[in-house]
C-alpha cells in the first residue's frame, strides 16, 4: 500500500512540476508588469521602472529562459517563490491566504458532504415520497441558481436577521472585528463571522452530493445481494444500510475527493462576496495586476491541492473497495 | 403433491383471513410448507398484471418439488412470494404456511426470524449475488449472526469452516478471509449455498441455480444441493426452465403455464405420463443427448399469453394443437388424472391423453428434413471451410509504462478442421476453451494470421484488398447469440434485411422481392416487414437474424448459440427451421454451442475443445455414443437427460474444480489437472500425461473419429464418480 502511494506521489511529483513550469513561461511570456507601473502618478521613467523590477527579480530585459532558471533556482535552494510587483513576498502573502481558505472551506466541505451524504441515503430510502421529493428538488435548484446569486440571498437573509433583532448577530462580510481583546469575545466574533460564508456555501453545495449519493443507492438497493441479504433474514432497511451502502459510497468517494481541489482553487466568488481573501481571489487578481509570481504559485498550488485530492480518492477508493486493493 | 381438495364444496362463503384458516386445516399436518390459492398481481403502467394466479402445493419433509415452466410462467414470483422478498407494490394473497404458521401478512421485520433461519433460497446469478465489498466468510458469518445472536466468534468461524468444506471448497479456512471476486462463478454458487443452509432450513428455495454456468459447473453445484439437502434434510423446491436438471432430483413436479399450474404430479407421472398437451409439447421439444435416432422436435407454436387480461379459457388454447370450443369455455382447473393417485391436469381432455398418444402427431412436428448432400459420401463433397493449423496467441504483459511480457494466453492453440458442404459442424466446450475466438479467427480474413483459414476456395493468406474480403465474407454469415441485442432497434425489418442486398449492389426491386422470399423462408408473415425487432417476440427476433445471414445466399452459416437465449418451446422450432433450412438450400453450419443436446440433434460433426485445442473430434454419434476421451466422457455425463429413471440410476462424472487459467496450462496434456483417468492412472504412467503433449490419433474402427489422450481405456478415479440411487429403490 505504501509503495503504491509512493509510486503515485513521484508521478503526481513529476505532474505538478510540468504544469507549474508550463504556468510560468505562459505567464512570464504574457504578463507585463512594467506596462502597469507606467499608469503611476508621477509616472516613472522606463529606467526607473526597469530598475525597480530587477530589485524585485522580474527584470524585463532577460529572457523567459534566464529568467524561469533564476526562478527555479529561488524556489529549490531558498524556498523562494519571488515578489510581486508591488515589492510583497509571495511566501509571506500565499501563507495568509492559504490560512483563509483553508478557514472559510474547511467547515463548508465537511458539512457539505456529510449533510450531502446523508440527505442522499435518506432520500433514497424514501424514493418518490414526499422527503424524497422535496430533497431532490431543493438539490436541482441549488445546481441551477448560480453560486453568487445564492451567496447574495444568504447574505440578505442574514441582513434580515440582524435587522428584525435590531442588533448585528452576524457579519456578513469580513474575517473578524479588529482590535478585539483574545478570549471569549474574540472567538464570539469569530464565530459570527463564520457562520454567513459557512452556510451559504454549504447549502449550495451538498445538492450534488445528493444526488449522486441517492442515485448510486438507488442503484444498489434491488441488487441481486441486498435481495441475498434480505433471504439471510436482514430487514429490507438493515440490508440496505450493511450491504448497499458502502457498495453505493464506492463512486462518491471518488467524486468528494476530486471536488476538494475545486473548491479550493475555486472558491473565487464566495471569497469575494463574503470578503475574505484567499487564493482564489488572489489567482484572480495576480493576472489582472501582470504578478508572474504570484500567478504561478497559485497555479501550482491548485496543482498540489489536485494531486493530494486524487490520492485521496485512490486511498478512499481502496478503503472501501476490496477489489481494486493493491496485492 | 396432496390430493385434497382446497376448499371444500360444503363449506359455505368465509371471509377471506377465516377460509385461509380453514384451507390451513385442510393440508396436512406434516407438510413443511403448505401454499394455497397463491395469487400476486402487480401494478404495471398498462394495468394490473396477474402474474401468479392460484398456485396450491404441499412440501413434504426431505423431499423435493420442481417447478418447472419457461419466462413468464410466474414461477419466480412465487418462490419470491413465499420468501416475502417481492417488492411492496406487489399485492399477494392466499396463504403460505411454514410448519403450520401463516407467513402472509407479516411485516419484513417478522418474516426475518423465518427467512435464512428455517427458509432458506439459493438465487440464479452467484456473479451478482453476493456483496462484492465483504469477505465470503463475513457473509457467511452475517447469516449466523442474524439468527444466533449469542453464538461466539469462534463457534461462529468454526461452522462457517465447516460449510464451506461441506460444499466442496477447497482449504475452507484460508478461503473465509477471500471476497467474492476472487472466486469462480460456480464456487460463488457453493457459497451461497452455503450461506443458504448455515443455519439448517427447513425449506430451500433454489431458483435457476445452474443457468448461468457451465455444464461441468453445473453437475457439480447440483452435486452440492443434493448433498445439503442430504446433511440438512430440508424440502427443496427447485425452480428451472430445464426439464433435465430436475428429472434426477425432484420427487413431484409442477409445470407452470401463465402463472397457474397447469399439471402437478409425481416425477415419473410427468416424464412419463403427461396429460397436459403443453407438458407434453415442453418434453417433445428438448433435444435428448442420449439419443441417436433422429426425430423433429416439438415446436409449440405462438407465444405465452399476457397476463394483463384474464384469460377467458383454457390459457394454453391458443397455442394448443387439439384446442376445440370447449377450450374455450371457461379455465379448467386441476383435476385428478384417472389411475394415478396424485397426478393432476388442468385440461379437459387428458382422460383422452393417455400414454398411447405420440406427442410428435399431436404438434404436428415437421418431418425429418433430409438433404441432397445426405446421401453423397463425405470424401466426395467439397469443403466450405477449411482451418490449418490456426493459432491465436494473446500476450500477456505487466507494467505501465515498459511492458514486460510475463505469459502467454493460447486462446487457440493449432486447430485444423474442415466442414464439407451441407454438413453441420459444431464445436463445444466450457466457456474459456476458445469456442470464441475460433470464430473470431474463423472471420477476420487477414493475411498476417498464424494459421490458414480457406473458405470456399479463397484463403486468408490472398486476401489483402477489400474485394477478396468482401468476395470472403459473401461465403460466410453469422447469426448471433442474442436476438435482441444483434438487431438495431431502430431498424424496421425490411431495413435490417435489406442492408446486406445493398452491399452486394442489388438493385430495388430486386431487393424487394428477395426479402419476401426470405420472410417465407423463416417462417414470418411478409407482411410484418415494417415492423421494428421489439414488436416480435425472442424466437421471431433470431428468425430475423437468421433471414438477414441468408440474404446473399452464403455458403456457410457461423451459428454462435443460435438458441441458448431462448425458451424451450421456441428453441425447437427455431432448431426445426435450421434443419430444414440447411437441407432445403444445402447449407452448411459451423456451430457453437454449450448445450450438447442441441450440438446432438442438429450436428453431423463436432469438435470438443479444451483450453485451445480440440481433444476430441469426429461423427457426432460415433463421439456421443463411443467418447474416447475422458473430458468428453465428462462433458456428456454432466447432461441432465429429461428421463427421471435414467438419471437416477446414471453414473456421472464430476469433473473437480474450474476450467484452468490458460496462463497455468500444464506441459503436457492441458486436461491432466482435472482428469478423472489420470488421477486414477500409476504415477509411472501420469509422468507421460505430464510430460508429454498427447496427439489427435485416430479411433481404432473407426473412420471418423479422431482423440487426444494416451489412456482412453483407463479406469476412472472413483472419487470423481457419483450414483444417487439404485433402480429398485424408485421404480414406479
Amino acid at each position: 500500500m505504501l509503495k503504491y502511494l509512493a509510486k503515485r506521489g513521484i508521478t503526481y511529483v513529476v505532474m505538478i512540476f510540468l504544469t507549474t513550469s508550463a504556468g510560468y513561461f505562459l505567464a512570464v511570456s504574457s504578463l507585463k508588469p512594467a506596462l502597469l507601473e507606467q499608469e503611476r502618478i508621477p509616472r516613472p521613467t522606463p529606467e526607473q521602472v526597469a530598475n525597480s523590477m530587477r530589485l524585485k527579480g522580474l527584470d524585463p530585459d532577460l529572457s523567459p529562459w534566464e529568467r524561469y532558471v533564476d526562478w527555479l533556482t529561488g524556489i529549490v535552494t531558498r524556498w523562494d517563490w519571488g515578489r510581486s510587483p508591488n515589492g510583497a513576498y509571495i511566501n509571506a502573502e500565499f501563507g495568509d491566504r492559504v490560512w483563509i481558505s483553508t478557514r472559510l472551506f474547511l467547515a463548508s466541505i465537511i458539512l457539505t458532504l456529510v449533510i450531502g451524504v446523508a440527505l442522499g441515503v435518506y432520500s433514497a430510502a424514501r424514493q418518490y415520497k414526499v422527503q424524497d421529493r422535496v430533497i431532490t428538488s431543493y438539490s436541482y435548484l441549488a445546481y441551477i441558481v448560480p453560486a453568487p446569486i445564492a451567496y447574495f440571498l444568504v447574505q440578505l437573509g442574514a441582513i434580515n436577521i440582524n435587522e428584525s433583532v435590531g442588533d448585528r448577530i452576524f457579519f456578513v462580510t469580513g474575517i473578524s472585528t479588529p482590535g478585539l481583546a483574545p478570549g471569549w469575545a474574540q472567538f464570539g466574533d469569530m464565530l459570527a463571522h463564520y457562520v454567513v460564508p459557512t452556510v451559504a456555501i454549504t447549502l449550495v453545495g451538498w445538492g450534488a452530493y445528493q444526488i449522486a449519493q441517492r442515485q448510486y443507492l438507488l442503484d444498489n438497493v434491488n441488487a441481486d445481494f441486498v435481495r441475498t441479504a434480505r433471504a439471510k433474514g436482514l430487514t429490507r432497511n438493515q440490508a440496505i444500510a450493511r450491504h448497499a451502502l458502502r457498495v453505493s459510497f464506492i463512486p462518491v468517494a471518488q467524486s468528494i475527493a476530486f471536488t476538494i481541489p475545486a473548491i479550493f482553487a475555486g472558491g473565487f466568488f464566495a471569497e469575494k462576496i463574503f470578503a475574505w481573501p484567499g487564493v482564489g481571489s488572489w489567482s484572480i487578481d495576480a493576472i489582472s495586476l501582470q504578478d508572474v509570481n504570484a500567478a504561478t504559485a497559485t497555479l501550482a498550488y491548485g496543482s498540489v491541492i489536485f494531486a493530494l485530492g486524487a490520492i485521496l480518492a485512490d486511498f478512499a477508493t481502496t478503503l472501501v473497495d476490496p477489489r481494486v486493493r493493491v496485492q | 403433491m396432496s390430493s385434497e381438495t382446497t376448499t371444500g364444496a360444503t363449506e359455505p362463503a368465509r371471509h377471506g383471513v377465516e377460509r385461509l384458516h380453514v384451507a390451513g386445516l385442510h393440508a396436512p399436518n406434516d407438510a413443511v410448507l403448505s401454499v394455497r390459492g397463491l395469487n400476486v398481481r402487480f401494478n404495471s403502467e398498462n394495468g394490473v398484471i396477474h402474474a401468479v394466479r392460484g398456485v396450491d402445493f404441499d412440501l413434504m419433509p426431505g423431499k423435493t418439488l420442481g417447478i418447472v415452466g419457461e419466462s413468464g410462467s410466474g414461477k419466480s414470483v412465487t418462490s419470491l412470494a413465499i420468501m416475502g422478498l417481492l417488492p411492496p407494490t406487489a399485492q399477494v394473497s392466499g396463504s403460505v404456511r411454514l410448519k403450520g404458521q401463516e407467513l402472509l401478512g407479516l411485516s419484513d421485520k417478522a418474516m426475518c426470524a423465518y427467512r435464512g433461519n428455517e427458509l432458506a433460497m439459493v438465487f440464479q446469478d452467484p456473479l451478482s449475488s453476493l456483496t462484492p465489498v465483504f469477505t465470503v466468510g463475513t457473509q457467511i458469518i452475517e447469516a449466523l449472526t442474524i439468527h444466533h445472536p449469542t453464538m461466539s466468534r469462534a463457534a461462529k468461524e468454526a461452522r462457517a469452516v465447516e460449510l464451506l468444506a461441506m460444499v466442496g471448497i477447497p482449504s475452507p479456512k484460508d478461503r473465509l478471509k477471500a471476497f467474492p471476486h476472487e472466486f469462480s462463478g460456480g464456487m460463488r454458487q457453493r457459497v451461497m449455498i452455503a450461506i443458504a443452509i448455515a443455519n439448517n432450513p427447513r425449506v430451500l428455495i433454489a431458483d435457476e441455480p445452474t443457468t448461468a454456468l457451465d455444464v461441468t459447473i453445473q453437475a457439480q453445484v447440483l452435486e452440492v444441493l443434493h448433498t445439503a439437502q442430504e446433511e440438512t434434510g430440508a424440502a427443496v423446491v427447485m425452480i428451472t426452465h430445464d426439464l433435465g436438471v430436475v428429472a434426477g432430483m425432484a420427487d413431484d413436479i409442477m409445470v407452470m403455464y401463465a402463472g397457474k399450474p397447469v399439471e402437478t404430479g409425481g416425477v415419473d407421472d410427468i416424464y412419463y405420463n403427461p396429460r397436459m398437451p403443453y407438458t407434453m409439447g415442453l418434453l417433445g421439444a428438448v433435444p435428448r443427448v442420449d439419443v441417436a435416432e433422429k426425430a423433429s422436435l416439438v415446436p409449440i407454436e405462438g407465444m405465452p399469453p399476457n397476463l394483463l387480461h384474464a384469460p377467458t379459457g383454457c390459457s394454453f388454447a391458443p397455442r394448443c394443437p387439439l384446442a376445440s370450443d370447449a377450450c374455450l369455455d371457461g379455465e379448467p382447473a386441476l383435476a385428478p388424472v384417472a389411475g394415478a393417485a396424485l397426478h393432476r391436469a388442468a385440461c379437459i381432455k387428458s382422460g383422452s391423453l393417455g400414454g398411447s398418444v405420440d406427442v410428435h402427431g399431436v404438434f404436428a412436428a415437421p418431418p425429418v428434413a433430409v438433404s441432397r448432400f445426405d446421401a453423397i459420401p463425405r470424401a466426395e463433397r467439397s469443403t466450405v471451410l477449411q482451418l490449418k493449423d490456426v493459432r491465436k496467441h494473446f500476450p500477456l504483459t505487466r507494467g505501465a509504462l515498459i511492458k514486460r511480457r510475463i505469459g502467454t494466453v493460447k486462446a487457440v492453440d493449432g486447430l485444423s478442421f474442415d466442414i464439407r458442404e451441407g454438413e453441420c459442424f459444431s464445436i463445444v466446450g466450457e466457456s474459456g476453451s476458445g469456442k470464441t475466438t475460433t470464430l473470431l479467427e474463423i472471420l477476420e480474413f487477414h493475411p498476417d494470421q498464424d494459421g490458414e483459414v480457406v473458405i470456399g476456395g479463397l484463403s486468408n493468406k490472398q486476401a489483402a484488398d477489400a474485394k477478396t474480403k468482401g468476395k470472403m465474407r459473401r461465403e460466410l454469415q453469422m447469426v448471433f447469440q442474442d436476438p435482441t441485442g444483434a438487431l438495431d432497434p431502430r431498424f424496421t425489418v425490411y431495413e435490417v434485411l435489406a442492408e446486406p442486398l445493398q452491399n452486394v449492389g442489388m438493385d430495388r426491386p430486386a431487393i424487394k422481392k428477395r426479402i419476401m422470399e426470405l420472410m417465407k423462408l423463416v417462417g414470418l408473415q411478409p407482411d410484418h416487414v415494417n415492423r421494428f425487432p421489439n414488436q416480435f417476440s425472442g424466437g421471431q427476433r433470431q428468425r430475423i437474424g437468421i433471414a438477414r445471414a441468408l440474404a446473399v445466399n452464403p455458403k456457410l452459416v457461423v451459428l454462435d448459440e443460435p438458441v441458448s437465449a431462448l425458451d424451450v418451446s421456441v428453441q425447437a422450432g427455431v432448431i426445426n427451421l435450421l434443419d430444414h433450412l440447411r437441407a432445403e438450400l444445402g447449407l452448411s453450419y459451423l456451430l457453437v454451442a454449450h448445450d450438447l443436446s442441441v450440438v446432438r440433434h442438429i450436428s453431423n460433426r463436432v469438435a470438443v475443445m479444451y483450453l485451445g485445442k480440440i481433444v476430441e473430434i469426429g461423427a457426432v454419434d460415433r463421439v456421443f455414443d463411443n467418447p474416447r476421451h475422458p473430458y468428453t466422457r465428462a462433458l456428456l455425463s454432466a447432461i441432465p437427460v429429461p428421463d427421471p429413471q435414467l438419471e437416477r440410476t446414471r453414473e456421472r462424472i464430476i469433473l473437480q474444480g474450474d476450467l484452468p487459467s490458460p496462463l497455468q496450462a500444464p506441459k503436457g496434456c492441458n486436461f491432466a489437472t482435472r482428469c478423472p483417468v489420470f488421477a486414477a492412472l500409476p504415477p509411472a504412467k501420469q509422468e507421460k500425461c505430464r510430460t508429454l503433449e498427447p496427439p489427435l490419433e485416430a479411433a481404432t474402427g473407426s473412420r471418423d473419429q479422431q482423440f487426444a489422450c494416451f489412456y482412453p481405456d483407463g479406469e476412472l478415479d472413483e472419487d470423481m464418480l457419483v450414483v444417487h440411487e439404485t433402480v429398485d429403490h424408485h421404480a414406479p
